[in-house]
């Protein structure tokens, strides 16, 4: 068992190293010398000298590498950086955005598990009917379509047509009802995947001897879902935890400005409108770590509720 | 069935693994219909200009933010431009930069996921690695990350290269937005095709017929065009129908976060975010472009489902259980 995870941790370095690798090196060829900006915006009282003094100061002057293995070390610590713009450190805008984007990926994984596997285990018990095709096609039609599309197609639709909704803009916690479309649309993409995974899980339970055994044995459908089918549901839970992470980074870039939410996607929005590089880069290093984390702890938990997958 | 019918003297029908997929294609209607959808957009994008009403950046300042009228089918946008016309260019902006995107990143996958595959080693090892990141920073902020770095060097060599020849061609800012979006799209596409494309190739190198011809001393490069690449092809046309809607919604993730593909050329993406704070008095001019980009990408997605049914037959079975 600490084999296995070494061992996954193991091939996670390079990863993350190379992700910080190629992530500074854009940085370092982009326009993203603070020094040479705080310069143009102060050309009256500084002098070309204090330009070269300054950026020898922060050591701006370096080699890429000496700069890179710097660059390193720091995010290895935890610094993100500074941005430019608010004069923060990057870690502290995220820590203020993230967790509003976590409250609302939470309730978006709660609606995926509570509709997606009904749907999968629905679509499977009523394989190859009109059922089990407008469960998956509908699944796949949110998929397909673009979140930044659905977003104000949805707001269009319940707000201005069916008046169900009020305007849903801005953030008042997560119990209001502004937060019931971003959570949908969270939701709506992985969808396919959880609906996909748990139909083929439960298709394979339902061949199975056992199954044949138990309908013999004379039990309902019902109790043979609840005691033999819903057990392998667990599977796809697990797996829509580290979908969810990724689809919920992507979602919030967009569903922040569509709903002027003040989330992570709003740190994003906001330092690619000011060219900000170093809050661009820290927070793609910062969604890449997240992305990875998910993923070892998915793969960390399989082992534990499917007995097939090996350890090593 | 061919041996039944020669043996009472009817000409041999010689069906092809082609045709047989072309066959295959057209009884599915769902494909069909994304074909004849996707094919309509291409028509737009190549015969748009000629068909919009109106130049797509013509501003008539005293007729802004109209209504629909006889005129302005879709009305006016708040510079008085056509917006009927842009949308038929936005067609055109689409089609263009995700046709390029995926040749480049289809051409790259190629390259590095062969070079991965015979290579093998260090080649592969870090061909893999490059695979790993692209999964593991999610694509936006990659995309992101790579258009605002790029923009300023290349906007600098631009300005360089005209001050240099004095070519006009240089000068054009839309052009630019179009390499930058091009760049930065590709930049993320590329390591899927490249994964698929090792894949096959390490999966197909080992197959019976491959051994055989090898056995009989068939030259490598033989082998290759004559089976591996015949054999790949079917996976990597149905990867690159799939991509290039990606790279349509890359293309109009970009110009809808302000990057990307900028005013005053058109881009879906770009009407949809320019628009949205307008979505309470005049909800079409957001809707229009929303829901044209929501039918291209879901019909070259029917299409590609339907180019899988055809060229990956035995994968349908196993999928579909």
């Amino acid at each position: 068992m600490i084999r296995y995870i070494a061992n996954r941790l193991l091939i996670t370095i390079p990863v993350v190293l190379l992700v910080i690798l190629i992530t500074f090196t854009l940085g370092f060829y982009a326009p993203g010398d603070p020094i040479v900006l705080i310069y143009n915006e102060n050309l009256t009282n500084m002098t070309p000298e204090d330009l070269v003094r300054l950026r020898q100061q922060y050591g701006l002057d370096r080699p890429y590498w000496v700069q890179y293995v710097d660059y390193m070390a720091k995010v290895l610590r935890g610094d993100l950086g500074t941005s430019i713009a608010t004069k923060q450190p990057v870690l502290d805008m995220i820590r203020v955005g993230l967790p509003i984007t976590l409250q609302l990926g939470l309730a978006a994984g709660l609606l995926l598990i509570v509709v997606g596997i009904p749907m999968g285990v629905l679509a499977a018990l009523r394989h190859n009917t009109w059922m089990d095709y407008s469960i998956v096609s509908s699944a796949l039609f949110l998929r397909t379509i673009p979140i930044f599309v659905l977003a104000p197609m949805m707001m269009i639709a319940f707000v201005l047509q069916l008046g169900i909704l009020d305007v849903p803009l801005g953030w008042q916690g997560l119990f209001d009802q502004r937060v019931i479309l971003p959570i949908v649309l969270l939701a709506a993409g992985p969808l396919a995947d959880v609906v996909r995974q748990t139909r083929v899980a439960v298709l394979e339970v339902l061949s199975q001897d056992y199954i044949s055994t138990a309908r013999a044995k004379g039990l309902t459908t019902h109790a043979i879902v609840i005691r033999h089918v819903m057990r392998n549901a667990l599977i796809p839970i697990v797996t829509s935890l580290g979908l969810i992470v990724n689809a919920l980074l992507h979602g919030s870039v967009f569903l922040d400005r569509v709903f002027s939410l003040p989330g992570f996607g709003s740190i994003v929005i906001n330092s690619i409108q000011l060219l900000d590089f170093p809050v661009i880069l820290g927070a793609t290093i910062f969604s890449a770590l997240l992305v990875i984390a998910a993923n070892i702890i998915v793969d960390l938990i399989y082992p534990f509720i499917d007995p097939r997958v090996k350890l090593d | 069935m061919t041996t039944a019918e020669a043996a009472i003297g009817q000409p041999i029908r010689v069906r092809s693994l082609w045709r047989d997929a072309l066959r295959r294609l057209v009884r599915n209607r769902l494909s069909v219909i994304g074909l004849t959808i996707t094919l309509l957009f291409v028509f737009l994008a190549v015969f748009g200009p000629v068909l919009a009403p109106y130049p797509y950046q013509q501003q008539d300042l005293r007729r802004t933010s109209e209504l629909p009228t006889g005129d302005h089918w879709l009305g006016t946008d708040d510079l008085g431009r056509d917006f009927l016309s842009r949308v038929m260019w936005g067609a055109r902006t689409a089609i263009i930069v995700a046709t390029f995107v995926t040749s480049i990143a289809v051409t790259l996958g190629i390259l590095l996921g062969g070079f991965a595959a015979y290579l093998g080693g260090f080649a592969d090892w870090i061909v893999g690695r490059l695979v790993d990141v692209a999964q593991s920073v999610p694509t936006i902020m990659l995309a992101i990350l790579v258009d605002t770095a790029v923009k300023k060097p290349v906007a600098n060599s631009f300005e360089a290269a005209y001050q240099l020849t004095g070519f006009e061609f240089f000068k054009g800012s839309i052009l630019l937005d179009y390499l930058i979006t091009l760049a930065a799209i590709a930049a993320v596409s590329w390591p899927a095709y490249a994964r698929l494309i090792r894949g096959q190739i390490l999966s197909l190198r080992v197959q019976g017929y491959v051994e055989a011809a090898r056995a009989t001393g068939v030259p490598g490069g033989r082998i290759l065009l004559r089976h591996i690449v015949p054999n790949a092809l079917g996976p990597i046309i149905v990867a690159a129908t799939f991509g290039f809607s990606t790279a349509m919604i890359l293309e109009a993730s970009l110009s809808y976060l302000g990057i990307g593909i900028q005013p005053p050329a058109a881009s879906w993406g770009a009407m949809i975010n320019d628009n949205l704070h307008q979505w309470r008095n005049r909800p079409y001019l957001v809707a229009v472009p929303a829901v044209v980009l929501g039918i291209a990408t879901l019909a070259i997605n029917f299409l590609g489902d339907g180019l899988n049914d055809a060229l990956n037959p035995r994968a349908r079975s196993a999928t579909r259980n």
